[in-house]
């Protein structure tokens, strides 16, 4: 055990310390430390998992409308089944009770294949087990554009075609309305924020409102533009020929996208840095004389790092939805259109499958999020209950 | 010309004038003679023209040159072969407004799905666009026709007699002009507006559409009595039963105009004193409530119902059957369906076709029609008449009840006028919605649409009457047990008719999975089986010289015994190929069929020996062609064997069913995960020379064959990214399903000239204008001329199978009809004699006419007002 005997005014600079005793103090802190983030990223987790596994159940239950949709999806196989039958030419060369057998026959294949033939309430938690394990399986009815009735390759076909468009827009909208409203908020009651701020109103109509005009401008009157789709038809063979067809088709979207959203999305982060470009140490940094970018990087960026990470991150992930009007505007083969269409045709696997996996998405960035901010604000420890 | 023939003509004319007017007479005929016309390649051709005057005292001969403007003769035009176009791209376009818009901008060329509502009047209104009329989707108002199991409630529609006075208080015209804004004809009985009896009946048509007519006031007579004899009271212009108010639950269906159509009848209800609620809501959340419910529960008491049809109905087998007796759909209401014993035989009978001739079957609809207006299980209230959209210089063949998507021949025909080759954009609603595969593949009329558009057929459907028209069948004969009312229209079938049609011992009746052999009829059958009737399909001799499939195969007779085969094979338990989906198919198909039998392989010659029939021969005939024997695609036996090699080893299964039950993907040829398994089988097949169901096709198909036809489909393969092939005029070159895109090219080794059904471009609709005495003296007789134009010009007389005219008087009773006669092509004449005028009164009559082409099979209908006076 080492000991000194130095004093320092009051301090007794030679006591002895304890520096085992330090480090085992250190060493238990840090243990205690681990245990409690272990603790608190189990609990975490739990509370996650337990949250998407209530929201899944919920939709599951809703989408079915507890249990309704049985009698629907039932009866709408009697109708389809019936008149399929009426349309086959050999149909009437049955007899009366031949053809009431051939219905019911067909009938009961098409309710097996549904699964009707067993309860509702059994089959929503099958659905929510194969869900939470992302056990994705078959679709019910829905296929994907090149035939496939895994849910999987369904999702996945089309999420190419979802990110690179919502991808895009989104990016290019984040980053300009990010630099537009800090710059703003640096020139509050120029021309330009006055303009951003009157303009802001234009973001009441949805994007697919603008892109309808667009529409109308460009691709039926000037006729510089497509009317929509992903690419030119038929498809460029070329992969260059290809891209560019598929630049020039996102266009008309992505200008409907931006348009729509621009002006509010750069007057809430204007109005965001305001209240950070107002605090004291910015003032004092702009008194010591320092560059307005050294003061917009240090004094504003840096501490709102955090909300805006935590809205980029959310910005990813909702990437992931598509828009459903929006791509049906703009005829392009997104996810929302096929979450549409298996919202209308009761595919619970193919619903379950996009909620869970969102639902997954967003829980995995909230819980990294507390990591991301404890990284880029020191101020933030994980799992400690409390700011300091 | 130059300006001294010009003078010199003038002079001349004038020379003659003064000449003839010296005469003292005036010209009496000028005819203009074009002596000679010869078509040069794209000069200007001089010709003469003489023109005649002739008078009494003299006549003058002139004679000019004039330069008359001829096309050149094109070669290629004429020697064509497959489709007119290079390329059709097919792309998605799921929105109709989108796609008139990108018609008028020339973005699309053809948008192949019917539209109607502010699309339809601005395609119509489009000075780019021509629309072309497609019927097939009826309105109705099914009634609940149940006794109300609570004995406090009344169910107004338990009486037959306001179920019938509802057809008064509904003014179809109203909901055709008013809340379809003219796009549908009003609708009062069960047979279809594009069926071939809907001509064959229409004057019977019209006499119940005079009485059944919207008059709200009788209506309203008739509903009070009925109402106050079921116990009702009305209080306080309320109707009441048991002190409580009656009140009609009407379930509307809300996706289309049938949402205004429910609303307007619940007006018009209440207007009688009833409380009416509303229930506005989908398909899907309707239909358990009236198809699958109780009815005796009185949950409801109206719906809005509609009824397609996607072809043509030569025969209105099911019009009364389906829609008034129990005996075909097994729902709750229709099992209450109890119809009066005459309506009842008369429908069970035309149904099963127990008639002996065609006026008998015409007798019955005679007596079923106006007993089905009284019985009233629903009332038809309109028939929409859709449009189909495409830009002017677009030539198509369009069906009357399928439009374009449910066209046979929109591929033989499509073209840009007076252009051969060139691209061709062509948009609808979803492309490559579901997989393909020959028996569970997509039966969604876009993708049939376009397997229609690359396949063919051994006899197609008249787009504009439903008659079988030849395609790659050369022609047929068909031998039909004595009694049976069928006939031949079309010179290239051969009817006749024997006491007893008998199936051969040596025809294929049966089939040994197992053993994958064919069993003969001596083996099925424990006694002499007979048939109503046998048919005999000749194909041309160049069949298997001259016909390829896509992948540059030759056809053979194996393509052929393909289809017999798997009619049997896949729902059989012994198969290894066994799908419990397809066995209420292969019950359905052996419900009719009784033998099979090749009885020429080169020519080809098959005999079939079925009880299924027809009223007519053309439509009463089994190709056994690969292209459509099977439900859902066309095939040949080599990419068949494949696919069966893929099912059998677990790849995939073909029907949904199988696939679910199995947890396996659907077949696709065309893309998918299906794509990998087929390669994988063809590899294998290529390897083994695999000849499927070698027992039996082993002796139509040798090794090499068998490999240079797996060779020829890899290559394609390999080009194309797929393996379905056909033989039509086109094949399937892009297969782009993200993107939504299909791309068809042109098939040079199609044997058919693109002519071939040139014919079949546009409808002849009849257009009828009558002249006559808009006053009539009561007593003398009266002449109404009747003017009868096609498209092209007068109508020839021989294309028209009847003029049909009744005469209504002053309060809407029939009092007189008859046929008009023909002057001459174009021109009819309608005669009122003495004693028909003799017995009108004073006042305004209705002369109504009724043309029934042969050419097409919706009527043509007009009428004319008149005045009768002493």
């Amino acid at each position: 055990m080492a000991t000194t005997d130095v004093y320092a005014g009051d301090f007794n600079i030679n006591a002895e310390v304890d520096v085992e005793s330090i480090e085992a103090s250190a060493r238990k802190a840090r243990i205690q430390s681990t245990k409690r983030l272990l603790r608190y990223t189990f609990l975490k987790l739990l509370a996650l998992l337990f949250t998407v596994a209530v929201g899944v159940y919920i939709t599951i239950f809703v989408a079915n409308m507890g249990g309704e949709v049985d009698k629907m999806r039932m009866a709408t196989i009697r109708e389809s089944v019936a008149l399929a039958a009426t349309a086959d030419p050999v149909f009437k060369t049955l007899s009366s009770e031949q053809r009431i057998d051939y219905i019911n026959q067909r009938i009961e294949l098409e309710a097996e294949r549904y699964g009707l033939n067993r309860p509702f309430i059994l089959r929503s938690f099958e659905y929510l087990r194969d869900g939470m394990t992302l056990n994705l399986g078959f679709s019910q009815q829905l296929v994907s554009d090149s035939g496939s009735r895994l849910v999987r390759n369904i999702l996945l076909e089309r999420l190419p075609s979802t990110l690179i468009l919502f991808g895009t827009a989104n990016l290019i909208l984040f980053f300009i309305a990010l630099f537009a409203g800090l710059s703003l908020s640096r020139r509050y009651g120029s021309f330009a924020d006055k303009a951003v701020l009157a303009l802001a109103p234009t973001s009441a109509a949805p994007a697919w409102f603008y892109g309808l005009f667009l529409i109308l401008i460009f691709a039926a009157v000037l006729k510089v533009l497509p009317f929509g789709g992903m690419v030119s038809a038929p498809p460029p063979d070329n992969p260059l020929d290809y891209a560019l067809s598929l630049g020039r088709h996102m266009i008309l979207p992505v200008s409907a996208w931006l348009i729509s959203s621009i002006f509010l999305t750069a007057y809430n982060w204007r109005t965001f840095f305001l209240i950070y470009s107002s605090e004291d140490y910015v003032e004092m940094a702009k008194a010591k004389g320092l560059s307005d970018r050294m003061i917009e990087r240090r004094y504003i960026l840096r501490p709102t790092l955090p909300n805006i990470i935590t809205s980029f991150a959310l910005l990813l992930i909702t990437l992931w939805t598509g828009a459903i009007i929006f791509e049906t505007v703009f005829n392009w083969p997104g996810i929302g259109q096929l979450y549409f269409r298996a919202i209308g045709a009761f595919d619970t696997p193919v619903i379950v499958a996009n909620v869970v996996l969102y639902a997954y998405l967003l829980a995995i960035t909230v819980f990294l999020l507390d990591f991301i901010y404890a990284l880029v604000d020191p101020r933030v420890r994980v799992g400690d209950g409390s700011r300091k | 010309m130059s300006k001294k023939v010009w003078a010199l003509l003038a002079l001349f004319v004038l020379v003659g004038g003064i000449l003839a007017a010296c005469g003292g007479q005036t010209v009496v005929e000028v005819t203009r003679v074009i002596t000679e016309t010869e078509v040069v390649e794209g000069e200007p051709e001089v010709v003469e023209v003489t023109r005649v005057v002739e008078g009494e005292a003299e006549t003058v001969e002139v004679t000019r040159v004039v330069e008359v403007e001829v096309e050149a003769p094109n070669e290629e035009e004429a020697n064509r072969k497959g489709g007119w176009l290079d390329t059709i791209v097919i792309v998605q376009e799921p929105d109709a407004n989108s796609a008139v818009a990108r018609l008028e901008a020339g973005d699309l060329d053809v948008y192949a799905d019917d539209i109607g509502g502010e699309a339809a009047f601005q395609a119509i209104e489009s000075d780019a666009i021509q629309t072309r009329t497609q019927y097939g989707l009826f309105d109705e108002l099914t009634f609940n026709i149940a006794t109300c199991q609570d004995e406090t409630k009344l169910n107004p529609f338990q009486s037959q007699t306001i179920r019938q006075a509802m057809n008064y208080i509904m003014d179809r015209s109203y909901v055709a002009q008013e809340l379809y804004n003219g796009l549908a004809v009003p609708k009062y009985t069960t047979i279809a507006e594009a069926s071939a009896d809907r001509a064959r009946f229409a004057k019977e048509i019209r006499e119940l559409e005079a009485q059944w007519g919207y008059d709200m006031e009788k209506g309203r007579e008739i509903i009070t009595t009925e109402m106050e004899a079921m116990g009702a009271t009305l209080e306080g212009g309320v109707w009441t039963y048991n002190g409580e108010p009656i009140t009609i639950i009407n379930l509307i269906r809300n996706e289309d105009t049938r949402l205004l159509i429910g609303g307007y009848i619940s007006t018009q209800l209440e207007d009688l004193g009833f409380n009416v609620e509303r229930v506005e809501r989908t398909s899907a959340e309707l239909s358990p409530i009236w198809n699958a419910g109780d009815p005796t529960l009185c949950e409801w008491h109206l719906y809005t119902g509609a009824w397609s049809q996607t072809a043509i109905d030569r025969e209105s087998t099911f019009s009364f059957e389906q829609y008034y007796t129990n005996r075909v759909l097994p729902w709750p209401l229709w099992a209450l369906y109890a119809p009066p014993a005459e309506l009842d035989e008369a429908s069970q009978k035309i149904f099963n076709g127990d008639f002996a001739s065609i006026e008998e079957r015409e007798e019955l609809f005679r007596t079923a029609l106006p007993l089905t207006m009284e019985y009233a299980t629903r009332n038809w209230i309109t028939s929409r008449t859709t449009v189909v959209p495409f830009r002017n210089e677009v030539s198509i063949t369009t069906d009357l009840a399928g439009g374009i998507s449910g066209s046979s021949l929109w591929s033989k025909t499509v073209r840009f006028a007076d252009e051969v080759g060139g691209a061709m954009t062509i948009g609808l609603p979803s492309v490559f919605t579901e997989p393909w595969n020959p028996f569970g593949g997509s039966n969604w009329v876009f993708d049939q649409m376009i397997i229609r558009g690359i396949g063919e057929q051994g006899i197609y459907s008249d787009p504009n009457t439903g008659l079988g028209i030849l395609g790659r069948v050369e022609r047929a004969e068909l031998t039909v047990r004595e009694g049976y009312p069928m006939a031949a229209s079309s010179d290239w079938v051969t009817l006749s008719f024997e006491p007893e049609v008998t199936v051969p011992d040596d025809a294929w009746a049966g089939w040994d999975a197992e053993n994958q052999v064919f069993l003969t009829a001596a083996e099925v059958y424990t006694e002499t089986m007979t048939a109503l009737q046998k048919n005999t399909v000749y194909y041309p001799a160049d069949l298997y010289t001259a016909s390829y499939w896509h992948d540059g195969s030759p056809l053979s007779v194996a393509d052929f015994i393909m289809v017999m085969i798997t009619a049997f094979d896949l729902g059989d338990p012994a198969s290894a190929n066994f799908d419990e989906a397809l066995v209420p198919t292969r019950d359905s198909f052996l419900s009719a069929f009784r033998g099979v039998r090749i009885a020429s392989v080169d020519p080809l010659v098959i005999e079939t020996w079925t009880d299924a029939g027809s009223l007519d021969a053309e439509n009463a005939i089994t190709t056994w062609w690969p292209g459509t024997a099977y439900d859902y695609s066309d095939a040949a036996w080599h990419n068949m064997a494949i696919m069966l090699r893929g099912d059998a080893n677990g790849g995939f299964a073909f029907t949904a069913e199988k696939a679910t039950a199995n947890e396996l993907e659907r077949a696709n040829l065309i893309s998918g995960p299906s794509l990998a398994v087929l390669a994988g089988e063809l590899i294998s097949a290529t390897e083994e020379a695999y000849i499927p169901y070698a027992p039996t096709l082993g002796e139509y198909v040798t090794a090499e064959e068998a490999t240079a036809r797996y060779n020829n489909l890899a290559e394609f393969a390999r080009r194309y990214g797929h393996y379905y092939i056909s033989t039509g005029p086109y094949f399937l070159s892009g297969v782009f399903p993200v993107e939504g895109q299909a791309v068809l090219s042109h098939f040079a080794q199609h044997p058919d000239l693109a002519s071939r059904y040139a014919a079949f471009a546009a409808p002849a609709f009849p257009v009828i204008e009558i002249d006559g005495p808009a006053r009539v003296t009561i007593g003398e007789e009266a002449a109404f001329d009747i003017f009868v134009d096609s498209p092209d010009g007068p109508y020839p007389v021989d294309d028209i199978s009847a003029v049909n005219y009744l005469v209504f008087d002053a309060t809407g009773a029939l009092v007189a009809e008859g046929q008009a006669e023909a002057a001459e092509d174009g021109v009819w004449q309608a005669v009122l004699g003495t004693d028909v005028t003799g017995g009108l009164a004073e006042g305004s009559n209705r002369l109504d006419v009724v043309v029934v082409s042969n050419l097409v099979a919706i009527p043509g209908l007009s009428s004319y007002e008149f005045v009768t006076a002493p």
